[in-house]
């Protein structure tokens, strides 16, 4: 995760950022989220274990960003990015782990896609008013989403274990009841902040021209 | 498991034909732009969700699909937005720029994004009436037997596999923009 203010000592400008260390880790986490999923329907164990190594890499590219100094706009992106991805692939899963609550689970993705979206634009319009950096914003939307993401990343590890679990009242079925809530809120928060995002462009537009018009 | 709907179909059709009529209106809105937008993300997303279900064995293919659809879409809005600031330009004057650019090769690229869409469609229309095979399969087959699903699949899938490049290549070009973007910055704060 990158934190807000950005700053590049000079040692720093011969090093390309493409090649900066965290977003060298961040590019390990895409091929290990690749190999995942490319591995999700038939080897569950594997999927998991290269699931939580890409979770490692995303603990890890924060950390090491702020060791080695090596922020970057790109390595902010990359992160944000991969996240949405990484997302839309586990809802892709349970789509079809749980077939017959197939609507479900694509209305998961299409309130992700959009809320995110929206916000992403109505933060972009907001912080051209005051003049924020774009920077800056990014991290409050890593935060948002993150716990979202947790659930989603134990509900496709545990989709086989999570159907009978609950029946039989196991440490699987215990923990998805205590987190059920915590995502039927999230989704909530998603619907909100859709709205309120909307909102941010329509003033954006009223504001425009009115002072257009004086 | 339902699938799309006609009128579902109908407007994936008329999507990009709805992006003509409402830049030649002068109805144009920045709430309205989004909308578009995100309908289309959304719209394309769940398509390739629907065509993972009905092509199983390749899977990857489309979930590939999904997620070069996503990214690109995201690096370039965020480059669009970090270029937008870097020269003080109005988010409205910046559209009208990509406006031009999308009017100057208008038909090309509206031939390439249709494409993507009509070819996805159809695939699911191939599979939904009892085609089965891998997506590269049923495609030969019904390009072979020139049915109509065929030949509308032999001039979409061009534009598809162009648009799917386009996609690479705009990605490359955003992640510049990110990354000359703090170049900019260290040298404004280095003077």
């Amino acid at each position: 995760m990158e934190d807000s203010t950005i700053e590049d000592s000079p040692k720093q400008r011969n090093w390309p950022i493409y090649l900066y260390i965290p977003n060298i880790i961040g590019y390990a986490r895409i091929i290990a989220n690749v190999a995942a999923f490319g591995v999700a329907f038939t080897n569950k164990k594997l999927f998991a274990i290269l699931y939580f190594a890409s979770f490692v890499c995303d603990e890890l590219d924060g950390r090491f960003a702020r060791m080695f100094n090596q922020k970057s706009t790109f390595g902010a992106v990359l992160d944000m990015v991969t996240d949405r991805v990484s997302t839309a692939a586990l809802l892709v899963l349970l789509t079809h782990f749980y077939k017959s609550h197939y609507g479900l689970f694509l209305g998961l993705l299409a309130l992700d896609i959009s809320s995110h979206w929206l916000q992403m634009f109505s933060t972009h319009l907001s912080s051209k008013a005051s003049h924020k950096d774009m920077g800056d914003s990014k991290s409050t939307l890593l935060r948002l989403y993150y716990q979202h993401r947790y659930f989603m990343g134990y509900c496709a590890i545990g989709a086989e274990v999570a159907r009978h679990a609950v029946a039989e009242r196991t440490v699987y079925g215990i923990v998805l009841v205590i987190a059920l809530p915590g995502c039927a809120i999230k989704q909530l928060v998603n619907l909100v902040q859709m709205k309120t995002a909307a909102d941010v462009c329509v003033r954006y537009d009223t504001h425009r021209y009115s002072s257009k018009s004086q």
